[in-house]
């Protein structure tokens, strides 16, 4: 019953793919793609490391953003949990979690400049909207106390401490640890558009071609990414953002009539401001939404749904390479460095690489994306491949082994974690488009550098609009594979 | 007349779970209900508590105890509403010495005394099922009424637990499986099947067959 919804789903979503493919433009526009990757790949041989100390500033300023603003966010994120059920709240946290940050960052740009302030809003915005979220799902989760033992008398918070933040305090902390993670590149990926974090380094190495410099600053990038439980440890936390509340002092451009002129004047819709008639109103609108919204979500769906196969094959493709049941404990050792690797790099940094490679086309944001959703979910499904206790007289041929006994068994949690990454999927897509492909991140970024902030509101509206749309889909096509029980518990830590 | 059910049917998803059952337990009875999982002890038990919340400790099956926190914790969660918010917090963090002194007594009684600081996650079944018994001595009540609290306890441990129950409580509606606990320390015992009642007798009136009867309905085998 349920291998046959399976199907159905796993059909039907290809069946979107193909149609999506017909429309993507997957041409190669650089002249000589393969002297680019020559050179790339070069640049390992020309690591300097004697360069690290000039990246000191970066490293730290990197991580202290992060960590203050995961701590902002954490708090927030606690009061947003506490009152989820109000659906105003879920609908703005909804929306707000919907943007990403480097959209939120390019916004906020326009206000306040360049300085600490916008990379601290630009992460604390999503990110609280999101831990609210997930925060609210595991205290759900962990309301079993019997209602017969609650005191009618003793106060809700009493209660809320007793019964209720203790069990779920392990799962919440790990899950921040997570999210500090995520924080970490996000604040990266940041440089970019201009913040001085490691991103910023890396986007001028990238333009002058100093792929040596690139190489050093990812590697450092990836030592900053796998050192950090041994760095930031309970007893190291407390000091370390002590620290960064010190540290990060670069708030100048605070300028609170910036931010009045931004609500009042900057994006309320030009022809109203200009006090223009409705019919004007409805042109200025139509055509930014005939020129700009429709190829704007069309591009933007033809991205994702291609990049979500491509995920998903890769995720197949890749899980055996850390399996124990496919590979000897070398070879295993060897796939678990690769696709942590693959799975560190943001799909941005990814999607830079490979644009320079391949110029502006869908082909390198599709590989970017799906080689860094692909190594996620390839390295969760090879785990629970390794757990899986097969009968000793199972079949020793490796294709008979994945087809027959391994992949079924799994396939289950595969698509849940497939259609888990789907909105985030969405979301990168859409931003991709700063980086030239014509999806709605092409628009907003277009309408930010004309200064047109009415229009990028819009857009804004219309891209948060359209994640939350995926993510209702995602919900259902869950729902109607009855995933969302067996995997809640782990899934939700790691994806 | 303390405690009175009146021809009363409950169901749960078009299952009849409790089939007009009528039973009055007058108050200073210890009563024991019998009878194999799924017969609708707990069902019963739950009913009656809704009936009495005010004066009547209650311990579910599954126990309801927060793993994260200690045995002390636990136990002092039933008087979180004798004590403002702040105090509670305040015994959170670091126990008062004043409430340990009221808590220790009671984990003394029941052999857990040297668990008082042990978080609730390490604990054995029957270690677990004590320090719900203890959570519900210390609120006090009249009325106890508990679901298989002693199913873990070895035979030594289940006899002195059993006495500080009989002691602490008033009335006692308890479910049991094991018939000899069930005829030795209790008034009366009520033999339930599907969702009835088989068998209502004082304990000094069962008959050797009904013994048997009460076996065979304890019985998860039949």
């Amino acid at each position: 019953m349920t291998s046959s919804k399976n199907l159905n789903v796993t059909l039907a979503f290809l069946g979107v793919f193909l149609l999506c493919a017909f429309f993507a433009d997957f041409s190669i526009t650089t002249l000589d793609p393969i002297s680019e990757m020559k050179n790339f790949f070069g640049g390992v041989l020309q690591i300097d490391i004697l360069k690290t100390p000039i990246y000191f500033d970066a490293v730290v300023n990197t991580i202290c953003i992060a960590m203050v603003a995961i701590f902002i966010s954490a708090i927030l994120g606690f009061f947003f949990a506490l009152y989820f059920h109000y659906t105003a709240v879920r609908i703005s946290l909804a929306f707000t979690r919907a943007i990403h940050e480097l959209f939120w960052a390019l916004i906020f740009l326009q206000i306040f400049g360049l300085n600490t302030l916008t990379a601290l809003l630009a992460i604390v915005i999503p990110y609280s909207a999101t831990l609210g979220k997930v925060y609210s799902e595991i205290l759900e989760e962990y309301d079993v106390f019997p209602k017969e033992l609650q005191s009618r008398k003793a106060s809700k918070v009493s209660i809320f401490l007793f019964t209720k933040l203790p069990d779920a305090m392990p799962h919440l902390i790990s899950y921040t640890m997570y999210r500090f993670e995520c924080a970490l590149k996000s604040t990266a990926v940041l440089g970019f558009v201009g913040l001085t974090t490691l991103g910023y380094y890396l986007h001028g190495s990238f333009m002058q071609g100093f792929y040596g410099e690139v190489w050093l600053l990812l590697i450092i990038f990836y030592l900053i990414i796998i050192t950090l439980k041994y760095w930031f440890t309970k007893y190291s936390a407390p000091f370390l953002l002590l620290f960064s509340f010190f540290y990060l002092d670069d708030f100048s451009g605070f300028n609170i009539d910036n931010l009045i002129r931004f609500l009042t004047f900057d994006i309320i819709p030009s022809p109203i401001r200009k006090e223009q008639s409705l019919s004007e109103t409805y042109f200025w609108f139509e055509n930014i939404f005939a020129n700009e919204i429709m190829p704007g979500i069309l591009n933007t769906i033809v991205l994702t749904q291609v990049s979500l196969i491509v995920t998903a094959l890769i995720a197949l493709l890749s899980f055996p390479l850390i399996s124990r049941k496919f590979v000897s404990r070398p070879s295993a050792m060897g796939g678990n460095i690769l696709l942590v690797v693959l799975r560190s790099t943001p799909e941005y940094i990814l999607a830079y690489l490979f644009l320079q490679i391949w110029g502006p086309s869908m082909f390198p944001a599709v590989i970017a994306l799906a080689l860094h959703n692909g190594a996620i979910i390839g390295h969760i499904m090879g785990h629970q491949s390794n757990e899986l206790i097969l009968r000793p007289d199972a079949t020793k041929k490796k294709i008979e082994l994945y087809t027959y006994e391994v992949c079924p068994r799994i396939y289950g949690s595969f698509l849940a974690f497939l259609f888990y990454r789907w909105e985030v999927i969405m979301r990168e897509s859409a931003i991709l488009g700063i980086l030239g492909i014509a999806t709605l991140g092409f628009f907003i970024d277009s309408a930010i550098a004309d200064i047109r902030l009415d229009k990028v509101v819009i857009l804004l509206i219309f891209t948060a609009s359209l994640n939350i749309l995926v993510d209702f889909i995602s919900r259902k096509v869950r729902n109607y594979l009855r995933l969302d029980t067996t995997i809640k518990n782990d899934c939700s830590c790691t994806i | 007349m303390f405690i009175k059910l009146d021809n009363e049917t409950i169901s749960y998803k078009d299952k009849i779970v409790l089939n007009s059952i009528s039973l009055s337990i007058n108050e200073g009875e210890k009563v024991a209900l019998l009878g194999k999982s799924g017969s609708g002890k707990s069902t019963l038990l739950k009913r009656l508590y809704e009936l009495h919340p005010q004066n009547s400790s209650y311990i579910p099956q599954e126990l309801g105890l927060v793993n994260a926190l200690s045995v002390f914790h636990n136990v002092y969660i039933s008087n979180l509403d004798k004590h403002s918010t702040f105090y509670n917090i305040r015994n959170l963090i670091k126990p008062a010495q004043k409430e340990i002194d009221i808590i220790h007594p009671i984990l003394d009684e029941l052999y857990i005394h040297d668990l008082v600081f042990k978080k609730c996650g390490e604990l054995s079944g029957g270690q677990k099922q004590r320090t719900a018994i203890a959570r519900a001595i210390l609120q006090d009540n009249a009325i106890l009424l508990a679901d298989e609290p002693i199913s873990a306890l070895d035979e030594f441990v289940t006899k002195k637990v059993l006495n500080s129950i009989v002691n602490k409580f008033e009335t006692i509606v308890c479910a049991l499986h094991n018939v000899d606990v069930a005829l030795e320390y209790y008034d009366r015992v009520i033999g339930i099947k599907d969702g009835q009642i088989i068998l209502d007798k004082q304990c000094n009136q069962i008959t050797a067959e009904d013994t048997n009867q009460l076996y065979h309905v304890c019985d998860d085998q039949f």
